[in-house]
């Protein structure tokens, strides 16, 4: 006999996690469903996941939502690459663009070219074969062109920046409309069923509000998943010691960057997200190598202008918890791991477990193969993304701090060291089983990290060194060609989408 | 510094695998390097990989082959799946047919809404929303139409039966047209570096002439006795017998009878399967099974009594062992076909693994380093898709609900690798099936054999529920008429090969 279905759906939490949970199952389940979002006004939401990557149009395609009005109510801006300072050796600078590098023409992809020239001297940096490293720079921005299909405008990808309490308001509005019901509420305690499984959330006025299926969206506090469920976590701080963040945001100065940037700093790294009408900032530091006050104070120094407002304060453990679905509770957001926005994933999680949870979308039978499909293919993303990040702190030559000696000097993952020796030998990388980050994206960031293999595939030794070099150019010259036509990023969204 | 390149490559047995491996290098590399084949006139080539998978074309395609010349060439025919009879319960009979099922309309997929139609008796047996099982029990043919867009004729997928040693020959011809050197002789031995930069590696084969064939780079196509990887470098075998007991087979032509069917057949005896090839001007037939549970008399008597025409020859024994070698690249010699690995042809994989080899020899492709990081990488990528392979394989026995023989039901409850018992737990439950990385067989093809052998889970993903009953049933008529419209439409299978590309007669 078929189990019985859900009927209420509870989620814990409103902020980006809970509204973007709310919004992508209101749409997918219609009125088949009760949902319904607890939040409370007195508890501060965690804005830090103000810049994105790419995927987040197919989250804002599925839910409706059009671009335009989207960045108008966001003060949002967009973002074509992240630009890191600081990270190889004090002094580099290299960016991690969206979408391609370079065009594939012959046997093997276009890096092993590039790997070919660059040991025979005769190559630009990688950076210039790619659109939108090229436009980052400019301050260009236009959407994708896909015709005609083989030039490099079709290539543009991009995400956003964008305030992420804006974002969690404007989600809500559309929420409400498609149903959802929100309470306004803090949570005192959780009850439980014999079973093991919540039961219900008993709000301060004494409402009660119960459920069959429970998403904790309540962030670092996970009130459900470990408070009351106790599920356990996988602590990563071996990996990536930082441990505390300071926010602040700053006043906008021209230009306005179509980047990201992040800058290494003694102890850790401070974000610089471009709004349109502010710019944010942040720094991520390890509080055994530095105090509080020096990071405020680094932080401080290195903004572009006036600070708007105090810097305001994050701790944190990087990991994640043991399982993110346990008995009738889902975790989702921080609540379900924490991983430092360098690579600008955390909204991407949210995105990633909710489209998982609709995969597997339960009845009250629970059953315990699909829980457990879910919870391994939460883990290997988490654990891969994890791993890129990894990549950024342990791949360095600084030798100015111990923090930086002990990451250059750290036992990493298996998986990653795996990486790394496979591309130290030929160049290569290989993705596993659509983890997220692509093969241009590990070569961008080892490459911009001073990693460089000193051989390549035998394959691209097989054309003449002069029809390689011939290639190479004609790639640059249509990227730079590309540019040259692409509006100013401001003049762009000034035009489409400007903040009211 | 780079390292030297590789510059003589010594491809070590012709056959299938060894022209294949050419074929491809050849093309790939334009004159590039140095390939040698070596191959033996008195050593007999298996023949049993005559079935193919739809990925075959991508192979073709690469190496730039005429469909219809090389159709005529190899006498070959078409095929859109794999008929499976008595495998579930004696008097069962399911097709594993290649290409979509149904269409995608809303949140899940297809079989979530069958699954729950199903349950309420308002769905038909799956084949009727899967166009290629529809045209291949109709006996028509004929290639997709990708041009028609959302009709069911854009998706058709279809692979090819042939003479597997014609395709070698006609590979062999192109592999010389594009430098490829033969060397007709015996190997008596390989001998191996004794110093250097790669102590241990091979470099070089010894013909009985004497004639000793130097390279930097060996490829071993010598099927299942691994001449190099196994007799030179003892690289060790991986025995999976205990879920895969059978060990030995008959093969024997028979001559053709009509219709010309454009699927392959695998009919399940008591203690092992028949195949049948139908191509076009004889049919090839073969009788996998277990030494264990029955006589080769009895074995060759069962084979005979199933065949459809007058029988061409006696029945040719074949002995393997499944499994796979340790390291299908040790040192500097790459294993490619029986000499990598064997698993029972029941899924037609024999030709996919030696491309699927080539393929990886290619992305890896060594210079004289042989970078270990490279090799581990390669060999764990050829671990996988075998053993993925392998799982699809065993679900076929492991699934089964006959108690005619002691045979089937230790198949039934031998406990089988967990990547399968994980597959078999997410299905049994509401349906789910989860692919792999880039495991061969996608979603469809795994629904398909656990539905035809009978594994019905025990509910559906609850989002197919949000539509109401009679709007459901709408859909999957909706599915089910346009396909039974076009398979109405297509041509007859040996009606489009007489059109096409039909053999010279013999």
């Amino acid at each position: 006999m078929p189990a019985a279905l859900i009927r209420d759906i509870v989620i814990v939490g409103g902020g980006t996690a809970g509204w973007m949970t709310a919004l992508g199952l209101a749409t997918v389940v219609g009125d088949r469903y009760r949902i319904r979002l607890v939040e409370s006004n007195e508890i501060a939401t965690v804005g830090v996941g103000e810049a994105t990557i790419p995927l987040i149009q197919r989250f804002n395609r599925i839910v409706g939502i059009d671009e335009n009005e989207f960045l108008r109510e966001t003060g949002g801006t967009f973002k074509l690459a992240i630009e890191f300072v600081n990270w190889g050796r004090v002094g580099d600078r290299y960016m991690h663009g969206f979408g391609r590098v370079g065009q594939d023409l012959w046997t093997v992809g276009f890096e092993q070219y590039w790997h070919r020239m660059r040991l025979a001297g005769r190559a630009r940096p990688l950076g210039d074969y790619a659109i939108t490293q090229v436009a980052a720079r400019d301050n260009r921005f236009m959407p994708a062109r896909p015709q005609p299909a083989n030039s490099p405008l079709a290539d543009i990808a991009y995400a956003y920046h964008f305030d992420a309490g804006r974002y969690a308001r404007y989600l809500r509005k559309l929420a409400e409309s498609r149903g959802v019901r929100r309470t306004e509420g803090r949570i005192t305690h959780v009850t439980r069923a014999e079973s093991g499984d919540v039961e219900a959330v008993v709000l301060a006025s004494g409402e009660r509000i119960e459920g069959q299926l429970f998403i904790d969206c309540s962030g670092f506090r996970a009130l459900l998943i470990e408070e009351t469920l106790k599920t356990g976590f996988d602590d990563w701080s071996q990996w990536l010691p930082c441990d505390r963040a300071l926010a602040v945001p700053c006043e906008s100065v021209a230009p306005l960057t179509p980047y990201t940037r992040s800058t290494a700093h003694r102890a850790g790294w401070q974000w610089r997200i471009p709004l349109q009408h502010r710019t944010g900032n942040g720094h991520v530091y390890c509080s055994r190598h530095i105090s509080d006050d020096e990071a405020a104070a680094t932080l401080l120094a290195n903004l572009d202008g006036r600070p708007l407002a105090d810097p305001r304060p994050l701790r944190f453990t990087a990991g994640m918890r043991r399982k993110t679905w346990h008995r009738n509770v889902v975790a989702i957001g921080l609540a379900g791991g924490f991983l430092e926005p360098l690579e600008s994933t955390s909204i991407h999680l949210v995105q990633q477990t909710i489209q998982l949870l609709i995969d597997f979308f339960p009845d009250r039978g629970f059953s315990a193969a699909d829980v457990d499909e879910f919870n391994a293919q939460s883990r290997f993303h988490l654990e891969r993304i994890r791993d890129f990040i990894v990549l950024h702190y342990h791949v360095n030559q600084r030798d100015d701090s111990a923090f930086w000696r002990d990451c250059a000097h750290m036992a990493v993952p298996d998986t990653l060291r795996q990486k790394i020796a496979l591309y130290k030998a030929h160049g290569r990388v290989t993705r596993f089983n659509s983890e997220l980050f692509t093969e241009t994206a590990w070569l961008q960031v080892m490459a911009g990290q001073n990693l460089l293999p000193s051989s390549f595939h035998p394959f691209a030794a097989l054309q003449p060194d002069d029809s390689v070099h011939a290639y190479l150019e004609a790639v640059h010259r249509a990227v730079a060609g590309s540019v040259a036509l692409m509006p100013d990023h401001a003049d762009y969204i000034a035009r489409h989408c400007a903040a009211s | 510094m780079s390292n030297p390149l590789i510059q003589d490559i010594v491809i070590v047995g012709g056959g299938t695998a060894g022209w294949m491996a050419a074929a491809a290098l050849s093309t790939v590399l334009r004159g590039r390097y140095r390939i040698r084949v070596v191959e033996s006139d008195e050593i007999a080539t298996v023949g049993v990989g005559e079935a193919t998978i739809p990925m075959i074309q991508r192979f073709n395609r690469v190496v730039g082959i005429d469909e219809n010349e090389f159709m005529r060439e190899t006498n070959g025919s078409f095929k859109l799946g794999i008929e499976f009879v008595n495998w579930g319960r004696v008097g069962d009979r399911y097709m594993h047919g290649f290409g979509k099922l149904g269409q995608d309309l809303w949140t899940v997929q297809f079989e979530q809404y069958w699954h729950r139609m199903r349950k309420l008796d308002r769905a038909l047996p799956l084949e009727n929303y899967c166009i290629t099982r529809m045209a291949a029990k109709a006996n028509k043919f004929m290639p997709p139409r990708p041009d028609l867009g959302n009709s069911p004729l854009a998706d058709i997928a279809y692979a090819y039966h042939f003479d597997a040693s014609l395709y070698a020959r006609y590979l062999r011809k192109l592999s010389e047209q594009r430098g490829v050197l033969r060397t007709e002789g015996k190997i008596t031995h390989a001998t191996r570096r004794g110093e250097g930069a790669h102590p241990g590696h091979v470099d070089a084969v010894v013909l009985e002439s004497g004639e000793r064939i130097t390279g930097d780079l060996f490829i071993d196509c010598s099927g299942f006795r691994g001449l190099l990887i196994e007799q030179a470098l003892q690289t060790g075998f991986e025995d999976w017998t205990h879920w895969l007991p059978c060990d030995r087979a008959l093969a024997v032509p028979c001559e053709s009878v009509a219709p010309l069917t454009p699927y392959t057949r695998s009919t399940a005896h008591r203690a092992g399967w028949q195949w049948r090839i139908p191509l076009q001007h004889r049919i090839g037939n073969g009788h996998v099974y277990s030494s264990a549970h029955i006589s080769d008399d009895e074995a060759a008597a069962t084979l005979l009594a199933n065949l459809d025409g007058k029988p061409l020859a006696d029945p040719r024994p074949i002995r393997f062992k499944t499994g796979m070698r340790k390291l299908a690249w040790n040192e500097n010699v790459i294993a490619i076909g029986l000499a990598s690995g064997f698993l029972e042809p029941l899924e037609s994989t024999s030709i996919h693994l030696i491309q699927a080899g080539i393929q990886q020899l290619i992305d890896f492709f060594p210079d004289r380093g042989f970078s270990a990081n490279d090799i581990a990488e390669f060999n764990r990528h050829s671990r996988f898709q075998y053993e993925r392979i392998r799982d699809f394989v065993i679900l076929h026995y492991h699934l089964n609900q006959r108690d005619d023989s002691v045979f089937w039901q230790d198949c039934a409850h031998m406990s089988v690798p967990d990547s399968l018992q994980e597959k078999l737990d997410l299905y049994r439950s509401h349906g789910r099936v989860v692919r792999r990385d880039n495991e061969l067989f996608a979603e469809v093809g795994w629904i398909q054999v656990m539905e035809g052998q009978n594994l019905v889970p025990q509910r559906h993903h609850p989002l197919a529920e949000l539509q109401d009953e009679q709007a459901t049933h709408e859909y999957l008529e909706g599915v089910r008429q346009v396909i039974a419209k076009c398979v109405d439409f297509m041509p007859d299978h040996a009606a489009y090969i007489a059109q096409h590309c039909a053999a010279r007669p013999m």
